[in-house]
């Protein structure tokens, strides 16, 4: 057979994770002669060999390619032949088109764990091992090209054996650019007031692993940022570490070690674990937290999760997590090292300074955290994991848009839950979590992330796009900036999300959907204040076309710690008697005269105001402590009430008044009001949803906004829409949460300023 | 001395004849001429001719337009005294010499009148200053609220005190003199007419003895006492025209229980209520003890102490939190809208 030749140019995740070694080993398995090499952001290939073979190995390089690389052929073509004998890898070509990936940080593959396990390994047990399919990657990354020298690993010197393997394109760890042994690699340190351990991996996991069987609270410098740690069995330390912490009442997630054949046996002691999908997830190499139902009688003491039916756990993130994990033996509270609502802290100064008041032991290592990471965390909901915060192994978030820009942009997010996303020509990046803005060391990050990702991607954002709240810290920022900027309504922004949370369906731009975008605030089109809103029509073009009853708040942001006050509102609306002292005395006396008082039509405030009317909550010490609480006690109801609702000023007005008298029936169990709040929720989406199916043409509805991260609501809704034949979306990739702004704003912005179609 | 017959101003008070006559006779005269006799109010002249003040001069200018026009702590004649003396003490100027101009609204009852022009003489005196000169207009029902004065300050340089916002240095101390935020509560409170809470009162009064108590103190940068947009704003004014960083401690910063607990249940920040008779002062870490002591010996300081320090920086006022976090203040928003719920 005649010899012919190719040339393939592939992008997509085709650097950092193995690609070159393994397009050499393809070429050698269907005898294929010719080179490859890095370009930036892609990869070339010369393929010679006979037509079968070519075609044997084109079909290999997609089919078989690295499961941390995700290949796509960008051009292909015949070419001359060069008569190479034998296949080569070229020393990369650094001039090009940025085509940049910025992998996220991705737990140990299987044979790097069976490496850390075999005590023949020169790793056996080194907690930073790691090749071209696992390690680290977002987190040491400082610029590109992502080579060593531009990785927090550059202080490290590889030693002969590392060296050998990182230049051999037989190795798993040609070109691994974190690649390091205990000869030559980072260590970990371990102190406390008695001990001090320098540079001693295995004695200073064995110091941490006694000072925990001693109910000592250790900060333990991960991937990303730091964790506080302790025994989830010991109560004393849990309460201290809350007291410590500012903590009250926040649940905290649990790192398990991994045991049994899937690692999971130790996970399913805690908790039900209900479908393949989050099976996968769990084990998966970005190792989420996931909120999944307690069991009954776990091995984990009550003060984790108190008043929760819901347990968020991990499996160990990284190689050195298991080992600590692993050699305690029973599930740890691994909480992030922050100040809360700030991003998580990635230096061992400010972990001092800032957590010194609450750790009482130090895990620590040397190699460099570039910028934080804080843990994935997830809820599954109709059976899939669905994102509640990006994070380390989740982000940045890639993808392809279905449409070209003409113009990079940098969409800034919202306040709360901060991400920001970068998008040129047909790609976008979503950061990991930030934080709440409100926080000074949050600003320091937000600005950070925004120049890092236009280093990292080498793309230079000529406009930017904000919320349309004028007092966002991020708003703020965006008007500072010397460049055009763009304004998107917040619940426009989470339709928009929700569209295209998955980026490859192109489709759903053009589809009509009615979208509920449900929370706890966002600033509206008339300058009041949404978040009880349901939208028509596709991004770009969103006509606001329901919304609730407006309740008159007093205090400020206060109202979201104080639910309360949205128990009061509600009282004083209906010209109820709200019970209460002096206090509530003077609040009516200025809820009456309008001072400091907003109007709000948000479902946030209906959920605080339920479980403070049944007694559930009071004031609340963390966000969504009063949905949370509402929603875990909440039993089935089987009803079909829904709110009533009328055309009012172009919309229709859907009235909370039922939903208040149905809280305030103290002849029916808490557990029963809290079912019956759902159902009636779940019950009016539904009655609205089938008077617009009747009248325009409907392709979905949609469910997003920090309230349809409630499960209960979400599953209840979903399944009386399937019930009607009404098909609907739910976010899965991006947080429905505030955390999906950034990208929302992006697709709308997108839709309203470029010509996408 | 004439009295005045009618009980509420009518326009006719304000029309140069008779009434206005009786209404300056029978209650500005009557309550703000110096029992000593020396450099009354002359209501004869249309100019006062000041003889006897040293070296340069100080001067400003304040408006007074309260509502209610009394209230716990004090009343709207007072606070047109403190405020106008206050301005020239954190200058580091002694004040001398007041000017009175008085808006009325037809309807006011006299009586009113009579106990605020009484409580302006009062604090005047206290403070050593003098109303030399004075006008009075009345505007009709609804055109007005109430009273409004418009008070200018005449005084002397200090020239112990050497004041400016150039001084200021990183690692220099912010100090305040007493609680923060109980005028604008108590102002609150009594306009929306509450009616509870009477443990809140104005701090309405007179900075001058703190001022004075730092002459000839070397390391004394700047002096400001936090009216409108109360403490934040003065910290806003000092990063933002310096450049400098202020970082300050929530927990450092005095604020009286009562007013804590009103502003918890109003959703208000008490660092943005404004006080009128507190001084905040940033002064080098070597002074700042010694500051910190002779407030707290005066009445007017007792509660004074170190609220934080300037770094070097970009303008930016930081306040580390109660659970160790930090956050930016934002400068006073005209109507700040609800972020996090």
């Amino acid at each position: 057979m005649d010899t012919v030749a190719r040339n393939f140019t592939l992008t997509g995740r085709v650097q950092g994770v193995g690609f070159r070694p393994f397009v050499y080993r393809i070429a050698h398995e269907h005898d294929v002669h010719g080179w490859v090499r890095n370009t930036v952001g892609r990869v070339e290939i010369h393929a010679e060999g006979n037509v079968e073979n070519l075609e044997a190995f084109r079909h290999a390089l997609i089919a078989e390619a690295p499961p941390l690389s995700s290949p796509l052929i960008e051009f292909e073509d015949s070419s001359e032949l060069e008569n190479k004998r034998g296949f080569y890898i070229l020393p990369s070509d650094t001039v090009g088109t940025a085509q940049i990936h910025v992998p996220a940080d991705q737990y140990l593959c299987p044979e790097c764990e069976a490496e850390l396990q075999d005590s023949h390994d020169r790793r056996f047990r080194y907690p930073f091992i790691n090749c071209t399919q696992c390690g680290p990657r977002y987190t040491i990354i400082k610029a590109m090209p992502y080579d060593r020298a531009n990785t927090s690993m550059d202080k490290f010197s590889l030693c002969e054996r590392c060296h050998a393997e990182y230049q051999s394109a037989d190795s798993r760890r040609f070109h691994a650019e974190p690649n390091a042994c205990p000869d030559c690699g980072p260590h970990l340190s371990y102190f406390d007031p008695q001990t001090m351990i320098e540079a001693d991996s295995g004695r200073a996991l064995d110091a941490a692993v006694e000072a925990l069987q001693r109910g000592r609270i250790l900060a333990v410098k991960g991937v990303g940022g730091f964790h506080l740690m302790c025994d989830a069995a010991n109560e004393v330390s849990v309460i201290r570490l809350r007291k410590n912490k500012h903590r009250p009442h926040k649940p905290l997630a649990v790192m398990v070690p991994s045991l049994g054949e899937d690692q999971l046996d130790g996970i399913r002691q805690l908790v039900e674990i209900d479908s393949q999908t989050t099976m996968e997830q769990l084990s998966g190499p970005s190792r989420p937290i996931i909120l999944l139902p307690k069991k009954a009688g776990a091995m984990t003491c009550n003060e984790i999760a108190p008043d929760l039916s819901e347990l968020g756990v991990m499996l160990p993130p990284s190689p050195m997590h298991l080992l600590l994990a692993n050699a305690f033996g029973k599930p740890l509270v691994a909480t992030s090292g922050n100040i809360s609502g700030e991003p998580v802290i990635t230096e061992e100064q400010e972990a001092e300074q800032r957590l010194g008041g609450i750790a009482e032991g130090w895990l620590v290592h040397d190699r460099a955290i570039v910028r934080p990471a804080d843990d994935t965390v997830m809820r599954v909901i109709n059976g899939r994991p669905r994102m509640i915060r990006l994070g380390r192994g989740t982000a940045p978030v890639e993808g392809i848009l279905p449409f070209h820009l003409e113009q990079p942009v940098i969409a800034v997010g919202g306040h709360m839950k901060n991400t920001v996303t970068l998008a040129w020509q047909n790609r976008f990046v979503v950061s990991p979590h930030i934080g709440e803005l409100n926080a000074v060391r949050s600003m320091d990050i937000f600005r950070q992330v925004i120049d890092d990702l236009q280093n990292l991607y080498q793309v230079e954002a000529t406009a930017i796009v904000c919320d349309l709240h004028p007092q966002y810290a991020s708003s703020r920022w965006a008007h500072e900036q010397d460049l055009p900027c763009h304004q998107v309504q917040h619940h426009r922004a989470h339709a928009s999300a929700l569209v295209l949370d998955d980026s490859t369906d192109a489709r759903a731009m053009q589809e009509i959907g009615l979208v509920f975008t449900w929370d706890g605030v966002g600033y509206g089109d008339d300058g009041r204040l949404w978040g009880g809103e349901a939208l028509l029509g596709k991004p770009g073009q969103w006509q606001r076309v329901a919304s609730f009853r407006n309740l008159r708040l007093i205090g400020g942001d206060r109202v979201a710690h104080e639910p309360w006050r949205s128990a009061a509102a509600l009282h004083w609306e209906l010209e109820e008697l709200f019970p209460g002292n002096e206090s509530e005395k003077l609040a009516y006396a200025a809820w009456q005269s309008g001072l400091n008082s907003f109007e709000s039509s948000a479902v946030g405030r209906l959920f605080d105001a339920a479980a403070a009317i049944m007694g559930l909550v009071h004031t609340t010490s963390h966000e969504g402590e009063a949905p949370m609480r509402l929603e875990a006690i909440a039993q089935y109801v089987e009803s079909a009430d829904s709110l009533p609702f009328k055309e009012e000023d172009d919309l229709l007005r859907i009235d909370w008044a039922p939903l208040f008298y149905a809280m305030k029936d103290n002849t029916h169990p808490v557990a029963y009001r809290a079912g019956y709040f759902h159902s009636l929720l779940a019950n009016t989406i539904c009655s609205i949803a089938g008077h617009f199916s009747g009248k325009e043409h409907l392709d979905y509805v949609g469910l997003t906004g920090g309230v349809f991260q409630n499960r209960k609501l979400t599953e209840l809704t979903t399944r009386l829409l399937d019930g009607a034949g009404i098909p609907y979306r739910l976010g899965e990739q991006i947080p429905v949460n505030d955390g999906g702004i950034s990208y929302g704003q992006l697709i709308e912005y997108s839709a309203i300023h470029e010509n996408i179609n | 001395m004439k009295t005045l017959t009618d009980t509420h101003i009518s326009l006719a008070h304000g029309n140069g004849g008779r009434y206005m006559r009786e209404l300056i006779d029978g209650v500005f005269a009557r309550y703000l001429s110096s029992s000593s006799g020396k450099a009354s109010i002359d209501t004869e002249s249309d100019a006062v001719l000041l003889d006897d003040i040293k070296g340069p001069v100080y001067t400003t200018v304040d408006g007074f337009a309260v509502h209610p026009l009394e209230f716990p702590g004090g009343n709207i004649g007072s606070l047109a005294v403190h405020g106008t003396i206050n301005d020239l003490s954190v200058a580091g100027a002694i004040p001398r010499y007041l000017t009175l101009s008085a808006i009325l609204e037809e309807g006011l009852e006299i009586e009113i009148l009579e106990r605020v022009v009484q409580s302006l003489a009062k604090a005047a005196e206290q403070s050593n200053v003098r109303v030399v000169a004075g006008d009075t207009k009345v505007v009709p029902r609804g055109h007005g609220g109430g009273i409004y004065f418009s008070v200018s300050g005449i005084g002397e340089a200090d020239p112990g005190l050497k004041l400016g916002m150039q001084h200021i240095q990183p690692g220099d101390q912010v100090i305040v003199s007493g609680t923060v935020g109980d005028h604008g509560a108590a102002v609150m409170l009594a306009r929306e007419e509450f009616g509870l809470h009477g443990e809140v009162r104005s701090d309405s009064g007179s900075v001058l003895p703190l001022a004075r108590s730092l002459s000839g103190l070397d390391g004394v940068r700047f002096m400001r006492d936090p009216t409108r947009g109360g403490l934040a704003t003065v910290a806003h004014e000092i990063a933002g025209v310096t450049g400098k960083r202020l970082n300050l401690v929530e927990k450092a910063i005095p604020v009286n229980e009562a007013v804590r607990s009103i502003c918890e249940i109003l959703g208000y920040d008490p660092l943005y209520l404004a006080c009128e008779g507190r001084c905040v002062a940033v002064v080098s870490a070597a002074v700042a003890e010694t500051v910190v002591a002779r407030w707290q010996a005066l009445d007017e300081g007792v509660g004074a102490c170190v609220i934080g320090e300037v770094e070097s920086g970009n303008g930016d006022v930081l306040l580390q939190t109660p659970i160790g976090g930090q956050r930016r203040l934002e400068a006073l928003e005209d109507d700040p809208l609800p972020r996090i719920c």
